[in-house]
């Protein structure tokens, strides 16, 4: 695969978690497998609006579908949404390390400012 | 869980006042952050800031002051290109929020954008992650080692 077309596909996997809906949908899959009908019980959206989140979430990879009767059943690719996950708490383990530095210096500005 | 935000919070045992100097002035954020930076820290605010410190490893992005006031909230965004203006989409807004609490102050962080500058900005709030933690994580690990060489001896 291309570099370019690795990060087209890194983009809208990040814009199919970005939204609300879907990261419900993905939060309800991890509790169990699911079909568009029984996500949608959960859900104050249509079935048919479900469907098209999950067609939305399955092009990225994020949910994997089998047939079951006249519908669908699916369930999340716990490896693929680990990636996702994974890029972001890197992020914030940053801001972590970036924060215990600001409390250092803050802390040790402050028993200067006191002992003068 | 929420995506595309990021949220923390840490107690410093500062006033409010000294906490907003460390986090809004660039002399201060040059200790804890990037290796340069230089800009106007009242609102509108702008200039840069620099990680990496030879010429070819270097990338340096736009810093913007969005929000001042002292001693309780700072905002800016960054990562936009040097010379363009900050806006939603090209940019990561980040605000600290300051609360005076018992002995301290309570200090907020919260990292928008993501979601709007897509996979990108991740990736490279990735990469300065890790040029900023490189010698975070070996110095502490230098004296320990420096002192078991010194035992075997």
């Amino acid at each position: 695969m291309s570099a370019v077309v690795e990060e087209r596909i890194d983009d809208d996997l990040w814009s199919a978690i970005g939204d609300p809906t879907r990261r419900r949908i993905l939060d309800l899959l991890l509790l169990g497998d699911g079909t568009a009908t029984s996500l949608s019980e959960d859900l104050p959206v249509t079935r048919q609006a479900v469907a098209k989140h999950l067609a939305v979430l399955d092009r990225v990879g994020l949910v994997r579908a089998t047939p079951a009767g006249r519908e669908k059943r699916y369930r999340v690719d716990e490896a693929q949404l680990a990636r996702a996950v994974a890029q972001l708490s890197s992020v914030g383990r940053a801001w972590d390390a970036r924060l215990q530095r600001i409390k250092r210096i803050a802390e040790a500005i402050q028993r200067t400012a006191k002992e003068q | 869980m929420e995506f595309g935000t990021i949220e923390r919070e840490i107690f410093v045992e500062a006033s409010p006042e000294v906490v907003f100097e460390v986090v809004s002035s660039p002399h201060h954020l040059q200790e804890w952050w990037p290796d340069e930076a230089e800009y106007d820290p009242s609102p509108g605010g702008s200039g840069t800031i620099s990680f990496g410190e030879f010429d070819a490893d270097r990338t340096v992005v736009g810093i913007t002051v969005v929000d001042a006031e002292p001693p309780r909230r700072f905002t800016f965004r960054w990562t936009h290109p040097v010379g363009d203006a900050a806006r939603v989409g090209n940019s990561l807004l980040v605000t600290f929020e300051l609360t005076p609490t018992r002995g301290g102050t309570l200090l907020t962080m919260t990292e928008r954008g993501f979601r709007e500058m897509g996979w990108e900005a991740a990736v490279l709030e990735q990469q300065f992650h890790e040029h900023e933690t490189g010698w975070d994580f070996y110095l502490p690990r230098v004296a320990p080692y420096a002192e078991s060489l010194a035992t075997r001896r």
